[in-house]
């Protein structure tokens, strides 16, 4: 009996102390579950219509790959984080603009048993934050619900001479399979198709996004072109790796001076002129960044289609190993070097400093696959300047 | 006594998590950062080019130990082999082997930049699994001690 009490009297603290976790660990998971944070909840509707944002951003950042990065001078950043920090200063910056930022972040947990809401979104109404939201990324197949959920509930309701532009700031997209593209959810997929449905959503009661920035690596396969073109006018992406990670976003501050005209497509191009002199300031890799005219290069898309798909299936039956292939620029490779080829496409190129390909001086703005060590032979030997 | 194991046990689980997140990916950049850090303090090319050779010669012995291992997936072996050429490539180049013109001496800090960055958009690092790279870390570790 004593030793029972003894121990009833020694187990006291530990009860208390479980008990204490028991009620943080309910307050945590109840207030994630909550829908607002506790920030500017702005009467929306009472600025609405008094100034219309004529410029309409949606960026989404994908901070679940565990990407850093670091300067020349060894400071370490991680990717996700300086994106959406220059998302928000576009979002501050814009007077006239509404701004949705989706931040999609790892998974975690509370205590290693209760889960925390994995995304969260803001929304900047004529430089103002009026929404910051934490969410739940979608589990199932549709990727994009909960953010296109929130982009209808709080878009403006007059979408008339709108510029629409969306970002997508996260690592190389796969055309195929996509497991692993979470960090935190190894068993997720992720792919080109998904991102495609995603925009689907987010124009099903409008109109094609004016311009996508597509801020990944790899970004310019004539399939991830063509899949996304369906829901956009004009695209920019690189076709090689893109160091620091993100493009610069300084070009989209100040919409209503550098857009005002509305001429969408010198707008894109200006954007990558910036972007492209920002990463050729630092970066030793090779630098490449193009804008896509998406109807102009609807021709070569086509001209393509069943020679690039049947590329796609065989890796996929196949599967070989990832050391047998590689990427190479399309214009290697014969079968897409076609008189449409450089339509609609206005590249900003520069090779590496160092390693193999540097004498490249010429890159075509197409990404495709070939089996390694067909290099080919003749590299390319035009002026380093962009086209 | 059962609580206060459990207790410890979750603390020590929640050390070894941030441990594991804080390593990784990460890390290996950090080793190559940290080389690039090196061969820019010094201003003689003959002590940036050992720098430079030593970092690549560690991460190849570390791979090789790390490609013997049973513990290595077939996946893991694949990328491994990818990230050792990659690797040679780096070492032939500064070298002038292979086909290489030699790295010259000016221009040798903005190589070192050139393999941190290079090795940071690498794929295969990308591919090579958590508790692989943890691997390769802590052998990296052992070798230059």
């Amino acid at each position: 009996m004593r030793d029972l009490h003894s121990r009833s009297v020694r187990g006291a603290p530990y009860s208390m102390l479980f008990a204490n976790l028991r009620c943080a660990a309910l307050t945590v998971l109840l207030s994630s579950c909550s829908a607002d944070l506790p920030v500017q909840r702005e009467a929306q509707q009472a600025e609405e219509g008094v100034l219309a944002a004529p410029y309409s951003i949606v960026c989404v950042i994908h901070g679940d790959g565990d990407y850093l990065y670091h300067d020349t001078r060894g400071n370490e950043y991680k990717a996700d984080e300086e994106a959406l920090a220059g998302a928000k200063r576009v979002a501050m910056r814009n007077s006239r603009a509404e701004v949705f930022i989706f931040h999609q972040k790892p998974r975690k947990h509370f205590l290693f048993f209760f889960p925390l809401q994995d995304g969260e979104f803001y929304y900047y109404r004529n430089g103002r934050l009026i929404a910051n939201e934490l969410y739940w990324r979608d589990q199932g197949q549709s990727h994009f619900d909960p953010e296109v959920g929130l982009y209808r509930r709080f878009r403006s309701d007059d979408q008339r001479e709108m510029v629409n532009l969306f970002l997508y700031c996260g690592h190389q997209i796969p055309e195929f399979g996509g497991a692993g593209y979470d960090a935190s959810y190894p068993g997720r997929a992720f792919t080109v198709h998904d991102l495609a449905r995603g925009l689907d959503g987010f124009t099903r009661h409008s109109a094609r996004f004016d311009l996508m920035v597509l801020s990944t690596c790899f970004g310019s396969t004539p399939y991830t072109i063509g899949a996304l073109g369906s829901f956009v006018r004009y695209i920019i992406a690189s076709p090689d790796n893109l160091h620091l990670s993100y493009f610069d976003l300084h070009a989209l501050e100040r919409l209503d001076l550098s857009l005002r005209d509305g001429d969408v497509q010198a707008f894109a191009k200006k954007f990558a002129r910036l972007a492209f002199d920002r990463l050729t300031k630092d970066i030793q890799t090779a630098v490449s960044v193009a804008v896509y005219d998406v109807d102009r290069v609807q021709g070569f898309l086509q001209s393509v289609r069943d020679v690039y798909d049947h590329t796609l299936t065989a890796l996929q039956v196949e599967t070989p190993a990832i050391a047998t292939i590689e990427r190479c620029d399309c214009a290697d490779l014969p079968a897409y070097v076609l008189p449409t080829m450089n339509e609609g496409v206005d590249v900003f190129y520069r090779p590496a400093r160092f390693g193999r390909s540097k004498h490249k001086q010429k890159h075509s703005g197409w990404e495709c696959w070939r089996e390694r060590g067909l290099q080919a032979a003749t590299l390319q030997t035009a002026k380093p300047s962009p086209k | 006594m059962t609580a206060r194991i459990a207790f410890v046990s979750i603390v020590m689980m929640l050390l070894l998590a941030l441990q594991a997140n804080a390593g990784g990916k990460g890390e290996l950049q950090e080793y190559f950062s940290d080389a690039a850090n090196k061969v820019k303090a010094t201003n003689n090319p003959s002590e940036k080019r050992e720098i430079l050779n030593k970092s690549f010669q560690t991460m190849s012995k570390a791979l090789d130990m790390v490609q013997s291992s049973p513990l290595i997936s077939k996946d893991d072996g694949v990328g491994v082999d990818r990230l050792k050429a990659t690797l040679q490539e780096k070492q032939d180049e500064l070298a002038g082997s292979n086909g290489y013109v030699r790295v010259p001496d000016e221009q040798l800090n903005a190589f070192s930049d050139y393999v941190v960055q290079d090795m940071e958009q690498a794929d295969q690092i990308i591919t090579i699994s958590l508790v692989t790279l943890l691997l390769i870390i802590i052998l990296i570790v052992l070798i230059v001690k």
